[in-house]
């Protein structure tokens, strides 16, 4: 009855293929919100837009130190850089080679979104202070948003890990959530690049 | 009709709904015709509406032919299997060829139109600030901007204000390119002139213009056409196309009554200031 | 029943409705999405139908303003993300695996969620009725500012067309790895049933664009909400900027509400005609072009706004007409030289073929844009938008209804109703829509609660909603064959059309795992070749 249909492919699980159409449809939820944001810079007649002397007033001004921001990018590469270690080991067969890459994946994740929340906290301006806040904080909001939950994939993978249930042959959940971190880590750099860089 | 074969009756419908079609197919056609426009770029949108009209309905009658005489003509007689052919290149070759030839023709001729749609307002057209506001129309002309066959140029400017229940009226001299400039401070609405045969969005937050020379004088009634609230409906207006000394002659009376006697000192020739 | 003893898991007996509930199986999932999108045509009918009782006269005073706005706001809303869309994902979720050869979807537990994210989402947009300043209001488009401006109800629309959107992205990614990987041996790309095809390149759709939409949808909500500036021109925001984006989802959007309908009429008009499908692969190609050209053709929306590029997204949108007439040549080659007959399947099928291309002719008006700048906002709109979504979409559901009736249900709709259906709803449909081709060019912009008497648009507006009480009409005789159906025992052969596609060779309706056994693949009529040999190629 199963013999049909069901059969596997090889290459690449149904999971795998999957999670992979998953990451495209995010990949254009980003598009979006980044097509948003070049069509409002480009149509601008300054940038960032000039303020109210009523914002003036409370204190808004609409500037970002790039300096934490530009740690926070080299601590989110380079557990970019341990995820991928992690999955370069289990792939050989080493369990504790592989819980070492997940743990400081999670560990420089979670300093990630610590400085990101630091960093908000000294920002002069909110989301409704032009469309320069609103963007500003769209963007790395959602964007911390899917740090926040590829943390949490990495947590569930390691406590699995830990469990002992990935070997060589059989570790894709480890690969799904270094693929999915990849992906934050690269939409950051896109956003460190367009909100910070190119001023 | 219920004791014929099947067949019969079945070629009866379809040729009573293909005549049913055509026919409300011309018609439609025909009342298109009414709104020729009165301005020279409606009557160039015009031609293209014709142009396309043709090629779609040369379209849709071949199309549409070949689709019934296929119906009647290759409806089942008998249980044999038809041949089974699964297409060919040459044909499958011309199905693309044939409508892209098509598409290209009515491309270029719509461009060549749009550009002359387009041609930019001469520095000397009149020029009018048209602001909408939900729900109605504020027509504003500048006494300095009156056009080329204005002599009184003089401070100051005109409006007319419009509310719902009293529809506002757009005043514009006749054979002379007239410039609208559109505003708006609340939300989108749309400049449409059923009789220019045009529509352009008044965008809060930008400025859209586009110029038109009317060839036609009388009363024209307009509305907006971009939903903007509850009483989108109502925002009618009915544009007045006069001859020039009828417009300079309501000019003048709007400016005595809005800015007082001195503002402007004739409308008939001698020279302002 | 049997006294024979059949293996049989005994003791506890799950009620039928829970059984519903917590189904996984793909049929059971698309019979659910069918009852549902079905019950959403009929609400957004009667919202349609409130709106042409409005429209019958001049000065009308039958609702309010405000009233109108919300009506047909939510008769588009209802009738494009609660009917047309979801139900494709209807027929593709029965027939995908059936027509593969498949057991069941890729994620049976997913393919649930999709579906048990609609009923809440509907409810939700539905309930702005009762809430204070009443539903969306904006039209279906939301363009702001107006979006801004309007009461909790909006709120309600934006987290419920979200949340549809979710339920598409995530059945689309299950209907790709479906149609990618489950497929039977034999089974290749290129010998998919086009209804396959159809799904394959509308869920791709799906996953690129509507994610976009979200995107919209959220700088729409934080605008609202939280004091957000995206689409606000004293923050330096930009009005526009929500048309591009909500465009960039909508137009290909369009294709989403079309694309698996010409698939349906492509499985019905070879089975009639008792021929091959005409040129099967440019029909394939052909799909992937209109998807692909769909994703370059937004702005055609907006030539009235003064800030998109005409030239480029007027030729682009003339493009399209290439491809959608390759499949109206494959549709016409089909027939030609057939031997055909003309049971109710095959009535909507010519229906969507003739209406769609009248719909497809006066979308090209659009193109060409100084025609645009007359036509945009007006019922010519109008007219295209149900010419191309009721005579194209909305015919080919019920073709594929009538079509895969048996199938699903094991018994047939009587035929003399199907036929009296059709004819109601062909004419109806014309009459109703025919005459909005008229008003548009005589200058009635869409989306008016009321005209003047002095207009002179009466006449064709009363004739318009004359045909849309038709179209109301014409379903009374659908839904009596359809009761009288389900009175009678389920006595359908597996393949009462002589159909060529593996569903059928399964019995009707299919067993719990669809096959007992498949027959070999080695074209993309399995059934054809099994019936007829390979000699008849
Ligand atoms: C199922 C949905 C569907 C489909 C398939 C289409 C198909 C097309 N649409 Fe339509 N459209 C809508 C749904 C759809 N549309 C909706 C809902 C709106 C309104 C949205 C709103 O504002 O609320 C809209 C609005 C809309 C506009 C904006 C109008 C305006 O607001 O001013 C335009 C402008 O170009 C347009 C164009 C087209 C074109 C060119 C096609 C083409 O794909 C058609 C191609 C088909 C043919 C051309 C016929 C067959 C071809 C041949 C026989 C070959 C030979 C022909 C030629 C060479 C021309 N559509
Ligand atoms: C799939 C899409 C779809 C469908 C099927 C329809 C179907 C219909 N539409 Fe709609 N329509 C749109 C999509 C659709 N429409 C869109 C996108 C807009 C633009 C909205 C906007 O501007 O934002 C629009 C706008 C629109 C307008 C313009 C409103 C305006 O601009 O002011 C009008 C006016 O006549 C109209 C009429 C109708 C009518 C009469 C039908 C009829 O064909 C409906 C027929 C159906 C029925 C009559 C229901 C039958 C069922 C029963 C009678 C109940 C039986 C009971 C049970 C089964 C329980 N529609
Ligand atoms: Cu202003 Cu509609
Ligand atoms: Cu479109």
């Amino acid at each position: 009855m199963a013999a049909h249909g069901t059969a596997e492919r090889q290459g690449m699980t149904n999971s795998m293929l999957g999670f992979i159409l998953f990451l495209a449809s995010e990949v254009m939820f980003f598009g979006g919100l980044f097509a948003a944001y070049f069509i409002a810079r480009a149509d601008a007649p300054a940038w960032p837009p000039p303020l109210t002397p009523e914002q003036i007033a409370e204190g808004v001004h609409l500037e970002l130190e790039v300096l934490l921001p530009a740690i926070s990018t080299g601590i989110l590469v380079l557990s970019s850089v341990t995820m991928q270690y992690a999955v370069w080991q289990i792939q050989k067969g080493n369990q504790g080679g592989m819980l070492w890459g997940l743990f400081i994946s999670l560990a420089l994740g979670i300093v990630f979104l610590a400085a990101q929340l630091y960093d908000y906290t000294q920002l002069h301006f909110r989301a409704d202070d032009t469309i320069y806040g609103t963007t500003f904080y769209t963007l790395t909001g959602f964007h911390g948003a899917h740090v926040a939950g590829g943390a949490l994939f990495i947590a569930v993978v390691t406590v699995r890990a830990l469990g002992g249930q990935f070997t060589a042959e059989n570790h894709e959940a480890v690969e799904a959530s270094s693929m999915y971190w990849h992906f934050v880590d690269v939409v950051w750099i896109a956003l460190f690049t367009v909100l910070y860089i190119i001023k | 009709m219920l004791g014929m074969p099947l067949r019969r009756r079945l070629r009866l419908f379809v040729a009573t709904v293909t005549a049913a079609l055509l026919a409300l197919l011309a018609t439609g056609t025909a009342s298109a015709i009414q709104p020729r426009g009165i301005t020279d770029e409606a009557h160039l949108m015009n031609d293209l509406f014709w142009i396309v009209t043709i090629a779609g309905l040369v379209v849709f009658g071949l199309v549409g032919a070949a689709l019934v005489y296929a119906m009647i003509r290759y409806r089942r007689q008998n249980d044999e299997l038809p041949p089974q052919f699964h297409g060919g290149g040459k044909i499958e070759a011309a199905m693309v060829g044939v409508p892209v030839l098509i598409v290209i023709g009515l491309f270029t001729i719509s461009m060549i139109i749009l550009v002359q749609i387009d041609d930019k307002a001469q520095d000397e057209a009149l020029t009018i600030d048209v602001t909408g506001f939900q729900f109605s129309w504020q027509f504003a002309y500048n006494l300095n901007d009156l056009g080329t066959n204005t002599d009184p140029n003089a401070e100051g400017t005109i409006a007319v204000i419009g509310t719902p229940a009293n529809d506002p009226i757009l005043y514009m001299p006749v054979d002379e390119p007239v410039e609208f400039l559109l505003k708006s401070n609340d939300v989108i609405h749309s400049f449409y002139v059923k009789d220019f045969l045009y529509k352009l969005d008044l965008i809060p937050g930008r400025v859209n213009s586009f110029t038109v020379t009317a060839r036609e004088t009388g009363d024209f009634s307009a509305q907006c056409a971009e939903l903007c609230g509850t009483n989108h409906a109502l925002m009618r207006f009915t544009v007045r196309v006069v001859e020039r000394d009828e417009f300079d002659a309501w000019v003048a009376a709007e400016a005595a009554r809005q800015l007082g006697d001195g503002a402007l000192v004739s409308t008939s020739g001698t020279q302002g200031d | 029943m049997a006294t024979v003893a059949v293996p049989q898991l005994s003791g506890y007996h799950r009620p039928a409705v829970l059984d519903w509930i917590m189904t996984v199986d793909h049929k059971r999932l698309g019979i659910l999405y069918l009852y549902f999108t079905l019950f959403f045509f009929a609400v957004g009918g009667i919202l349609a139908l409130l709106v042409r009782t409005q429209l019958a006269v001049a000065d009308n005073s039958f609702v309010g303003n405000d009233a109108y706005n919300q009506i047909f706001t939510m008769h588009a809303s209802a009738m494009l993300f609660l009917f047309i869309i979801p139900v494709w994902a209807g027929f593709g979720n029965y027939l995908v695996p059936l027509q593969i050869g498949a057991a069941d979807m890729a994620f049976p537990r997913i393919n649930a969620l999709s579906f048990w994210m609609l009923p809440p989402a509907g409810i939700l947009m539905f309930a702005g009725f009762i809430v204070d300043g009443g539903a969306a209001d904006g039209g279906w488009t939301a363009y702001s500012p107006l979006a801004q401006q309007t009461g909790v109800g909006m709120d309600m629309w934006i987290i419920a067309v979200i949340v549809l959107g979710m339920s598409s992205t995530i059945g689309a990614a299950n209907f790709l790895v479906t149609m990618f990987r489950m497929r039977a041996p034999g089974m290749t790309m290129f010998r998919m049933p086009i209804f396959c095809w159809t799904m394959l390149v509308t869920a791709l759709l799906q996953l690129l664009a509507t994610p976009v939409l979200a995107a919209a949808l959220v700088m729409l909500f934080i605008d609202r909400n939280y004091g957000g500036q995206f689409f606000d021109p004293n923050g330096g925001g930009n009005v526009v900027l929500w048309q591009n984006v909500f465009w960039f989802y909508s137009h290909p959007a369009v294709y989403i509400m079309i694309l698996p309908g010409m698939g349906i009429v492509s499985e019905i008009l070879p089975v009639f005609s008792r021929k091959p499908l005409f040129g099967y692969k440019a029909f394939v190609f052909a799909t992937i072009g209109i998807g692909g050209l769909g994703f370059s053709v937004w702005a055609h929306h907006m030539f009235t706004t003064g800030s998109v590029l005409l030239p480029f997204f007027g030729f682009m949108t003339f493009m399209i007409g290439v491809p959608t007439g390759v499949k109206i040549f494959n549709w016409l080659g089909t027939l030609w030289g057939g031997s055909i007959s003309f049971p109710t399947p095959m009535l909507f099928a010519i229906g969507f073929v003739s209406m769609f291309l009248i719909g497809g002719i006066n979308g090209t008006y659009s193109a060409a844009v100084p025609v645009d700048f007359a036509l945009h906002d007006t019922y010519f709109v109008v007219a295209h938008i149900h010419y191309v979504l009721f005579g194209g979409s909305v015919f080919a559901v019920f073709g594929g209804l009538y079509y895969w009736f048996p199938k699903i249900w094991g018994r047939q709709l009587n035929e003399r109703l199907g036929k009296l259906h059709f004819v109601l709803m062909f004419v109806g449909f014309n009459v109703a829509f025919f005459p909005m081709h008229m008003l548009g060019l005589d200058g009635m912009p869409r989306r008016i609660a009321v005209y003047a008497d002095s207009a002179g648009w009466e006449a064709l507006n009363m004739l318009s909603t004359g045909g849309a009480f038709l179209i109301a009409v014409s379903m009374i005789p659908f839904l009596i064959a359809v009761v009288m159906a389900f009175m009678r025992p389920k006595d359908q052969p597996d393949d009462p059309w002589e159909a060529n596609t593996l569903e059928w060779a399964t019995t009707s309706p299919p067993p719990d795992y669809n096959f007992d056994s498949l027959p070999p693949v080695r074209s993309e009529r399995p059934l054809f070749d099994a019936r007829h040999g390979d000699e008849a190629h």
